[in-house]
């Protein structure tokens, strides 16, 4: 299962809640590195990494009272609340006619139970790399009636895995597979636009979190990452050279510099997500 | 009772804290010190643009408190304004170990520190009745 599937799932899990509870304004899950895993659609993108941004400090500080379980901000017109639920975090914008108990009850519920079912059926991280699949044992724990159908199916896939895994041994990617198939798909990154300061700025190479670069390094051991496709949520996609980020304060920020040019190419500025996909 | 938004200039992360005991707004202050004796309350921090006042058992996290306290009102301000929330009543931040209500009473900004169970709940009454 992959992070798409899982964030579909907690989405839709999202939009539960707000049939539910229809003062619930907005809702999202977001790791503590500040990638956003699922939310309901009710916040643009942009609003999204301006709360998350705005935690920031909360969260730097919080080794102090021993990390963050839980955050509340009561205001005048609205509520919101920030609940750590496992290795995330679960946050939930309510009118202030909204009945809180009620509100946090059906919240408390769901998205942890969401989480529990999606690690039972597939215990992957939250993370944007795509986990390791091994048809072969899948096939073993299939009901017995689902078996004759799934094994075609299964078949298929395995051929598909194997091609890929060919295609993979091709461009040299040191992957061992040790006689069965896996899904080799480049990880997907979420990163927060930054403008790129300076003259002579090249306009067709982007800068990554060395972060990420590393994490990539890691997967791909001995293979220079040179090139990323880069994506935004409104569908337009660029493929550009990659460095990595000079300026420390964007170390580990998930951070990806863009030039003004290629902003402007794909209708992207600073503060909003793309996806990146290192290109092997 | 008004409550004024925080001033926009003050950014304790980058400017180190005066600690001082003289304190403008007295009744205050006694309300904090009354509330220091609720079940499991450890301290406070009151701060307002002249003076500070800090009560803390544990005089070692006397800075990472008031850095986590300034950043509470801070995240509290710029979520509100973000989603609009409206004025920020309170920011309640709870840890593993302690936890935090913080709030901006006219040009005091209040932060109580206090264990996981304590009543947050009755400390807000108490400092917004005054």
């Amino acid at each position: 299962m992959g992070s798409d599937v899982y964030s579909f799932a907690l989405k839709s899990a999202l939009d539960e809640i707000r049939n539910l509870c229809p003062d619930v304004t907005g809702a999202f899950i977001f790791r503590e590195d500040g990638e956003v895993v699922a939310c309901d659609g009710a916040l643009s993108d942009k609003v999204i990494v301006r709360v998350i941004d705005a935690f920031d400090g909360i969260f730097d500080k919080a080794c102090a009272i021993g990390g963050v379980n839980a955050i509340t901000i009561d205001g005048l017109d609205g509520r919101v609340s920030v609940s750590r639920v496992n290795d995330v975090y679960m946050v939930i914008a309510t009118s202030k006619k909204a009945d809180v108990n009620y509100v946090g009850t059906v919240t408390r519920v769901l998205i942890p139970t969401v989480l529990r079912l999606l690690d039972k059926i597939c215990p992957a991280p939250l993370k944007s790399k795509e986990p390791i699949e091994d048809f072969s044992l899948e096939a073993e724990e299939s009901p017995p009636i689902l078996e004759k159908r799934k094994e075609s199916a299964i078949e298929m896939t395995l051929v598909e895995e194997e091609e890929k895994a060919e295609e993979i041994k091709g461009g040299e990617v040191g992957v061992d597979l040790g006689g069965k198939a896996f899904s080799a798909e480049p990880p997907v990154n979420q990163l927060i636009v930054e403008n790129i300061g300076g003259l002579l700025v090249p306009s067709d190479t982007v800068r990554v979190d060395p972060a990420v670069l590393e994490q990539w390094g890691e997967l791909y051991e001995g293979i220079e990452i040179k090139e990323v496709d880069v994506e935004t949520f409104g569908g337009r996609s660029v493929r550009c050279k990659v460095k990595p980020i000079k300026d420390s304060k964007y170390e580990g920020k998930g951070v990806i510099q863009v030039p003004e040019k290629l902003q402007s190419n794909l209708e992207v500025k600073k503060g909003e997500l793309v996806r990146v996909k290192p290109v092997v | 009772m008004v409550r004024k938004k925080r001033d926009e200039g003050v950014s304790a992360v980058a400017e180190p804290l005066a600690v001082e005991e003289r304190v403008g707004a007295g009744d205050l202050r006694a309300v904090l010190d009354e509330v220091k004796g609720y079940d499991g309350v450890i301290g406070y921090i009151l701060r307002n643009s002249t003076s500070a006042a800090i009560d803390l058992k544990d005089p070692s996290k006397i800075i990472d408190f008031a850095i986590l306290s300034s950043s509470a009102l801070e995240a509290g301000e710029d979520v509100a304004g973000v989603l609009g929330l409206g004025e920020v009543r309170d920011v309640v931040v709870e840890g593993g170990d302690v936890k935090v209500l913080s709030l901006v009473v006219d040009d005091n900004k209040i932060s109580v520190f206090m264990e996981k169970c304590a009543d947050s709940d009755r400390v807000l009454k108490k400092l917004l009745s005054g």
